[in-house]
């Protein structure tokens, strides 16, 4: 893993995150950003130019995760990765997303038409997939196939759609733009668009590794609590061994997001890291329900709460999408066998 | 010592090795190259020249590995090793697994036998066992499962009684990979009473050749002879050939093994990944089966398989920072065992399913690639069990990593 110069550790953040993801609890959104950002939880992979920390992808990685932990109900992701893309096109708003003045989210799911009117470009369409949409003032949108736009969502011809969705935690807006009108100096490249998404796969996955981590916690508590036939659940080998299934998908997250952010890991590295987070992770907060019996069906039981968050999470990635471009990409690259040998 | 006609493979010099002197990217260049310039076509699973070695053949080809450099890599220097780091291991394993090789014969000798030696045998053992299994004057075979304990190793009943200077082992082994072309058994046996469980066990380097051993091949699924039961009428070993004090050798030993299961055959993940390609370039040989694999479904379930051996790489390379890091491994290789023996019966599956709708008649390619996965998916079958069976890691992830009660 790639330490700094000052030898600071990744792990380092998080507890700190996992404090200040707590003291979150009862705030508003805006008070929640102000909160993170005066932990510096909201700049760590920005700029210093824009009040950020500056460090790896990697030192973003304990903070999403105890965000997914404590089930954290702020567009944390999104804020990290805009305060980096938004840095040297404009500053202004990356400080200001970085400082908790601002709230900014992206719409991962969907994308608008872009029209050139001298200085402006005038937005048509519908996205989607847009974590706490209704309360931001920035919302980034995909262009067709090339960049992405930043939206004041102030601007004329914004409708933000009320929540759906199963994610209780980070509500998700689909949004209609209808000849919005913005400056062209507010388009972010094709390459910060892939940046962006390549760095969200794995954040996706650490978010997943929060819950599905707090999801197995739950599901141990109450296997070796809850008794049954005068003996705890724990002493059942059934139990056990379904235990013992999710700590090796827990596991298997977490050493794939380690990779991920090596040194030498690529497109491919953080696409396994993703899916790989999304089939445990899954597997992991359904198992925890089960396990909890009646009570894991209960509002109350918080298990619910990460299984509606993994799912979300794996959609917004388009877990299935990629899945199959990353199958096609990896056969696309293997030359057919000749007569004689067939792999090198 | 067999005699061995050491012609039968020749090689390049072991350039990589006669300095010593390279690191990092250099000394993988150097591995791959003497790798690629040396293994005979005819040991490639995944050539049309294929034909299994024989055995004087592998020996002479994992002597010559050795000699390159491709064994006994971390070992100390003092004992025959080429005393490098962890790192350059993983290195060497990840060229090695790059290419369809055969599977060691010594694999005990060289990651059981081997590690426990040079944890709890004594400097004449060392310097007696550990050059001997590098060279391939000695393959190694391992004595632990029983009849009645095979899982459970606390119920071993082969028995060692001390007279003197002189053991005398009384029992039988089963379930002994390559006993039948083996010099040496680490047999694990009882010097206590059966009521110690694991207690009053010891280990014995026992020569196979000795009065009393008799060994009687089993036929596996794949219809092979790989797998033995060992018996032990009276077999006399001296005490210069047990390793480790009794109940400390072994107590040791699950030390090491520990360690073994998250190391052992390091190369699998990229050999699991060189069979991906191959399947891949075979398929795409084929009409109907190049048709198939750029459908979605297809697309989706290589890319899963492919999902599979990159957390498996992920398991391996943490765990080999983990111990460069001097962190205790504990049963973590529990995990990277259940996983990757599962992984490779789901992609042994696949691959048998896609094969199994080429076109007639049959492409080159397809036909090797057929004897290749068959081979593959049956043996993959025993994956699941040996070396501790899915339902025994999921006992030990469940007892030793999440410490789960077991009370009442």
């Amino acid at each position: 893993m790639t330490l700094t110069g000052e030898a600071l550790q990744p792990s380092e953040f998080a507890v700190t995150a996992a404090r200040a993801v707590a003291d979150c609890a009862d705030l508003s959104l805006r008070e929640q950003a102000k909160h993170l950002a005066n932990d510096g939880l909201l700049g760590v992979i920005a700029a210093h130019d824009v009040g950020g920390l500056d460090l790896p992808l990697a030192f973003a990685v304990p903070v999403v995760a105890a965000a997914g932990s404590g089930l954290l109900g702020f567009p944390l992701m999104e804020a990290l990765l805009l305060g980096r893309a938004l840095q040297e096109s404009q500053p202004r708003t990356a400080e200001a997303v970085v400082s908790g003045e601002m709230l900014a989210t992206i719409a991962w799911q969907g994308s608008v038409s872009a029209a050139r009117e001298g200085e402006s470009v005038v937005l048509d369409g519908w996205v989607a997939r847009a974590a706490c949409a209704r309360e931001a003032d920035y919302l980034l949108v995909r262009i067709g196939t090339s960049g992405a736009a930043l939206v004041s969502t102030n601007s004329n011809g914004i409708v933000v759609e009320d929540a759906t969705g199963l994610d209780l935690t980070v509500p998700e807006h689909a949004v209609h733009l209808e000849s919005v009108t913005i400056s062209a100096a507010n388009i972010l490249p094709e390459n910060s668009w892939n940046v962006l998404c390549s760095d969200a796969n794995v954040l996706r996955a650490a978010a997943i590794l929060g819950s599905a981590e707090t999801c197995l916690t739950l599901a141990q508590e109450h296997a070796s609590t809850r008794r049954q036939f005068g003996r705890a659940l724990s002493y059942n080998q059934a139990i056990r061994h379904a235990l013992a299934r999710q700590k090796l998908g827990l596991e298997g997250i977490r050493h794939a997001i380690t990779r991920s952010v090596g040194d030498e890991a690529g497109a491919l590295q953080r696409d396994a890291a993703f899916l790989a987070a999304g089939v445990y992770g899954s597997a992991i907060s359904e198992g925890a329900l089960q396990i909890h019996g009646g009570m894991g069906f209960t509002w109350d039981v918080p298990v619910h709460r990460h299984l509606r968050r993994v799912r979300a999470l794996q959609a917004q990635g388009d877990a299935s999408g990629v899945l199959a471009a990353l199958g096609r990409r990896y056969v696309g690259a293997i030359a057919p066998a000749s007569d004689v040998t067939a792999s090198r | 010592m067999r005699e061995i006609d050491m012609t039968v493979i020749e090689t390049e010099p072991p350039a990589a090795t006669a300095t010593g002197d390279l690191s990092g990217e250099a000394y993988r260049v150097a591995m791959r190259r003497w790798l690629r310039a040396n293994l005979p076509a005819s040991f490639r699973s995944d050539s049309a020249a294929f034909s299994p070695p024989t055995l004087p053949q592998s020996i002479a080809w994992e002597a010559a590995m050795y000699r390159a450099g491709l064994a006994g890599i971390i070992w100390p220097q003092a004992y025959g090793g080429h005393g490098r780091t962890l790192r350059e291991h993983l290195i060497a394993n990840q060229e090695i697994g790059a290419l369809a090789m055969p599977e060691s014969v010594n694999s005990i000798g060289k990651e059981l036998a081997g590690p426990i030696i040079l944890a709890v045998g004594t400097e004449e053992q060392k310097r007696r066992f550990l050059p001997a299994i590098l060279e391939m004057r000695d393959i190694w075979c391992q004595g632990f499962s029983e009849p009645e304990a095979g899982s459970d190793l606390a119920g071993l009943r082969t028995r060692a009684t001390r007279s003197g200077d002189t053991w005398r082992i009384n029992g039988q082994k089963i379930w002994t990979s390559g006993a039948y072309r083996a010099q040496r058994c680490l047999v694990l046996a009882r010097t206590g009473p059966l009521e110690d469980r694991h207690r009053g066990l010891a280990m014995f380097a026992v020569r196979l050749d000795a009065k009393g051993v008799r060994v009687r091949p089993i036929k596996s699924i794949d219809g092979r002879e790989s797998f033995c039961e060992v018996f032990f009428d009276d077999v006399e070993v001296l005490q210069s050939d047990a390793l480790g004090a009794p109940d400390e050798g072994w107590a040791a030993a699950i030390r090491v093994l520990e360690i073994e299961r998250a190391t052992n055959r390091m190369y699998r993940a990229w050999r699991f990944e060189n069979e991906l390609r191959h399947l891949i370039s075979a398929c795409k040989a084929d009409p109907t089966l190049a048709q198939l694999v750029a459908e979605r479904h297809y697309e989706v379930r290589l890319g899963e398989i492919v999902v599979d051996i990159e957390v498996l790489k992920a398991h391996v390379e943490t765990a080999v920072d983990a111990l460069v890091n001097g962190d205790r491994i504990g049963a973590r290789g529990s995990l990277a065992k259940l996983h990757w023996s599962e992984a490779h019966q789901r992609f042994a599956a696949l691959a048998l399913e896609l094969l199994a709708q080429a076109s007639l008649p049959l492409h080159p390619a397809v036909q090797v690639a057929r004897r290749r996965f068959e081979a593959i998916y049956l043996q993959a079958r025993a994956e699941t069990i040996y070396a501790g069976t899915t339902e025994i890691q999921l006992g030990i992830i469940a007892d030793r990593i999440l410490q789960l009660s077991k009370g009442k």
